[in-house]
């Protein structure tokens, strides 16, 4: 039993570093970093060059890597991306975190490549020694995990309550604008913090490495189980963020105990102890009323932030709802799919087939538009709706013989509900935490449900056949580019509609909403079905595309880069998840084959730094473009807009200036610079 | 008024010409200019909304000016940030309470001691001395003071520091009338250091009772700059209507 435990203790311990680490970033920055994975195997792969392919010792590859590497990754990611973020929005924040978690490994592994060998030596010097502790062994590994923990806690712990920096970094947490009024610079307080989560994620990392693999995907895993015990700290207490880790290290330990590993069980149970962990933490913080959207820093903070960063609320105010039928964004909107239609007879069978999926994604991507861009939440399991339709409707054919069409459709309608039931479950969240529960439940979904026999089936998953109709790439195609218009179309309506405003009361102030009689719960049900049925329509398609459901195609990790890749083009505009479902999957072909097989990354990496660019352009490619182009046509025609103003969002504190006329009060006539103004008291009056 | 290449008059601490804000596309601040001489005092009166606090924010760097120039102690110190305002002697006293509430009133007090090299121990028992009750709570969350508790941490932050010059920004705001001598006695005891103020206040008379000049602040704009004895009732009723000039 005991050695269960300690070696539960091992891995609880990675979770908790990480999981400190999340809360001290999120709570002195404000930023819920994402990309803790991606700095985490960044910093680990670095050590494994110097330990490893340099051939350096333990002791200099460490303090290089974590005290070098790592804080230099850390200040120069703070310097270019975290210190924009502050004040933006949830959306804008996790999007561009998950930019630099899409862009980051892939950078690393074009500089180093990629390990031969996912199985990294750690801190410890190999041969690993072995020691008994209370008849129980455990190894160098651990050993030095235990370590790293208890010097992680001490030093942060000391750090924070009794020194100079540690009083800055919570005053910090406090209000930003206060420490900059106190005489103490916030930029140079978080860049320290920024330079510690480096290495702390470094840390855990390396400590990762030689059990779970030097590979994205597990320090991915290790992200994704730390979530839980951050939900469970209420996203800011890191005692208790460290001890909810140890916890659920111990359980997924000693549980083994008990429960054969290898069984269809325990199988199923292991990899679920993070998400029942989350759940019931969230349940209790529901329940109590205490998962709302927490606030970054205080009154003062608030007060000199000006609104905006947001893509959902640019676009609904440069967007709008504009009727007009020869709009610029209608115009925009007809040239491009019209481009797209014409695209199939100008490309050969292999690309016009890449096409063909690209739309797919395409009409998966319109249910973020509709949930995230539309409903304003910001939900990371629409990739796992999409698989869910994929499975399903393979299902429906593989077992009763539909048609596979009539299969997508109705599996679709099958799926529905999980996505309502999810929405009514979230529905008290605050948005960080939708966007974490959705992101796991994704993940428990996708080892539940899609990577089990028989729908993984080894990768391949089931056989999905197009409708006899459309078998040729260049007729999918078009199958799919109609149902993507059909679709949009509904959402411009659904946008249009009363239920539309009500959408669009409900993002910008569900409290503002409710006063108007709006029934929150309603409208966000209703985005919510319209959204999970568009996704798991999306996800047949991309089954049909592909000829079979390919469930690792489905995996949430790539949901997130999906989503980067939309809210880079723009979340509310249809047109944009076209542009984006095509070039998702057609760049990197075209990198492929016309540039070097080493540069198929490339893309993945524009995408991700497009993610990153919403920290300074929140409103997405598309819209950016057509603006500029909008303005470049006004100076050429020498028109202006109906004001000449810029558009002043909704709400923006003092929105109208001074207006004056001949009819004001002479009283309010400005006093002249520099001198008193020649008025008598009560001259006027 | 004279002005010399650094933008101040003859014996000028605080010089603003023409100053612009704005709130992303919304302006707020409309070419205000003020004048504050070393040991003076400037009341800054205007109704909800009319850029009062806006004006203290620009100042202290706090928000950018979109226009304008300010010059603090003879230097030139529109770009500057906040911090380094802060460190050249110019202290703003935030609206609401200016008090970092997770922290302690001891760590609170440490925080304005920051930019100081020496003397810290005795600048935190001038600040106990000043407000004895700081003293008995110096544990605890400044979070968990009352109101008027607050406010007096917020004086203590300004007053243990010897700054050149103090933007006070609705001190008495919400606070019971003898928390509100409070607040002008040590608002007085700032003056009688030798230190400029610039007081922005909901109490128009008690405020031109301290103040030497005032301004009147309008949608954004200076509607009234003068002497603040010529500022009379009638006026202020004008302006401000009559509640906010009681």
């Amino acid at each position: 039993m005991l050695s269960y435990v300690l070696a539960g203790l091992g891995l609880g311990s990675i979770y908790a570093i990480a999981a400190g680490s999340l809360v001290i970033t999120y709570v002195a920055s404000g930023i819920f970093n994402l990309a803790f994975a991606a700095m985490a195997y960044s910093v680990a792969r670095f050590y494994y060059w110097l330990l490893v392919e340099e051939g350096w010792g333990i002791v200099p590859s460490a303090l290089v890597s974590l005290f070098v590497f790592a804080p230099a990754l850390g200040m120069f990611l703070y310097a270019v991306l975290f210190r924009h973020l502050r004040l933006r929005s949830t959306l804008v924040k996790l999007m561009a975190t998950v930019g630099l978690s899409v862009a980051l490994p892939p950078l690393v592994q074009l500089v180093l490549e990629q390990p031969t060998n996912t199985q990294a030596p750690g801190l410890a010097p190999r041969p690993l020694d072995v020691f008994k502790v209370f008849g129980s062994t455990i190894n160098a590994d651990q050993l030095a995990t235990y370590i790293g923990l208890v010097v992680v806690l001490v030093v942060g712990v000391g750090l924070l309550r009794f020194t100079n920096v540690g009083l800055k970094v919570r005053a910090l947490v406090d209000s930003e604008a206060l420490t900059s009024l106190s005489g103490t610079s916030p930029g140079r307080v978080s860049l320290g913090v920024w330079a510690a989560s480096a290495t702390l994620a470094g840390l855990a990392g390396i400590l990762l490495a030689p059990t779970q693999g030097l590979s994205v995907q597990s320090m991915t895993f290790l992200m994704s189980a730390a979530f839980a015990a951050v939900v469970a700290a209420k996203l800011r207490s890191l005692p208790l963020a460290v001890a909810v880790a140890l916890v659920m290290g111990v359980t997924t330990n000693v549980l083994e105990k008990f429960i054969d590993p290898s069984s269809e069980f325990g199988a199923v149970i292991k990899p679920a102890i993070p998400f029942i962990f989350m759940l019931l933490f969230l349940l209790f913080y529901a329940l109590r009323g205490q998962a709302g959207d927490l606030v970054a820093g205080g009154a003062l903070d608030r007060a000199i932030a000006t609104q905006g960063g947001d893509p959902s609320v640019v676009s609904a105010v440069t967007g709008g709802s504009n009727r007009r039928i020869l709009n610029p964004s209608v115009l925009a909107g007809v040239v491009i799919v019209g481009i797209v239609f014409l695209m199939p007879g100008m490309l050969d069978k292999f690309w016009s087939g890449l096409l063909a999926t690209g739309i797919a994604i395409a009409i998966a991507l319109l249910s973020y538009t509709l949930v995230t861009g539309e409903g304003g939440m910001v939900w990371l399991s629409q990739i796992t709706f999409a698989g869910g339709g994929a499975v399903l409707s393979a299902e429906l054919v593989r077992n009763w013989g539909w048609e596979p069409l009539v299969a997508v459709l109705v599996a679709a309608v099958f799926i529905v509900p999980v996505g309502v039931i999810l929405g009514l479950l979230t529905i008290r969240l605050g948005n960080l935490y939708v966007a974490l529960v959705t992101l796991t439940f994704g993940s428990l979904i996708t080892t539940l449900v899609f990577r089990r026999d028989p729908y993984y089936n080894f990768g391949s998953g089931q056989p999905m056949p197009r409708p006899e109709y459309s078998t040729t790439n260049d007729d999918f195609a078009y199958l799919a580019l109609a149902v993507f218009v059909i679709l949009a179309i509904l959402i411009v309506n659904v946008r249009r509609s009363t239920a539309g405003l009500a959408m669009s009361a409900v993002r910008f102030s569900e409290n503002g909403a409710k006063t108007l009689g709006i029934s929150v719960v309603q409208t966000k049900v209703l985005v919510s079905g319209l959204a999970t049925f568009t996704a798991a329509v999306g996800g047949g398609f991309i089954a049909m595309s592909n000829g079979s459901t390919l469930p690792d195609s489905f995996d949430p990790a790539g949901g997130l880069v999906w989503l980067a890749v939309l809210v880079t083009m723009g979340a509310r505009s249809n047109i944009a998840a076209l542009i984006a479902g095509v070039m998702f999957i057609m760049m990197p072909q075209v990198f492929q084959t016309y540039v070097d097989h080493d540069y198929a990354d490339i893309p993945i990496i524009l995408f991700g730094l497009g993610a990153l660019g919403l920290a300074l352009h929140p409103e997405g490619v598309v819209a950016q473009t057509g603006n500029n182009i909008m303005s470049l046509v006004r100076k050429i025609t020498g028109r202006r807009g109906s004001d000449g103003e810029t558009p002043v969002p909704p709400g923006t504190p003092g929105a109208s200036g001074p207006v004056r006329s001949e009819t004001d009060d002479p009283l309010l006539t400005p006093a002249t610079r520099g001198e008193a103004a020649t008025i008598t008291a009560g001259g006027q009056a | 008024m004279t002005t010399n290449e650094s933008g101040t008059g003859s014996g000028s601490l605080l010089r603003v010409e023409n100053l612009a804000v704005r709130y992303g596309a919304a302006q707020s601040l409309f070419d205000v200019s003020i004048d504050v001489p070393v040991n003076s005092a400037l009341a800054v009166l205007g109704s909800n909304g009319a850029g009062k606090s806006t004006l203290a924010r620009a100042l202290s760097g706090l928000v950018p000016s979109c226009g304008g120039k300010i010059w603090f102690d003879g230097k030139d110190v529109t770009k500057w940030s906040p911090t380094k305002i802060r460190r050249a002697g110019l202290v703003h006293l935030p609206e609401g309470r200016g008090v970092f509430p997770g922290l302690t009133v001891l760590e609170n007090l440490r925080m304005a001691l920051t930019t100081q090299r020496s003397g810290k121990e005795e600048s935190l028992e001038h600040a106990f001395e000043l407000f004895p009750v700081l003293g008995q709570r110096r544990k605890q969350l400044a979070g968990t003071l009352s109101g008027g508790e607050q406010q007096m941490l917020s004086l203590a932050r300004a007053l243990m520091v010897s700054p050149k010059l103090v933007i006070a920004d609705e001190m008495s705001l919400g606070l019971a009338p003898k928390l509100v001598d409070v607040v002008f006695d040590s608002l007085g005891k700032m003056r009688d250091a030798g230190i400029a103020v610039v007081m922005i206040e909901q109490f128009a008379s008690r405020a031109l009772g301290f103040a030497d000049q005032a301004i009147i602040l309008q949608r954004g704009s200076v509607t009234w700059a003068g002497r603040a004895d010529e500022a009379g009732e009638e006026l202020l009723h004008a302006y401000l209507g009559g509640a906010t000039a009681a």
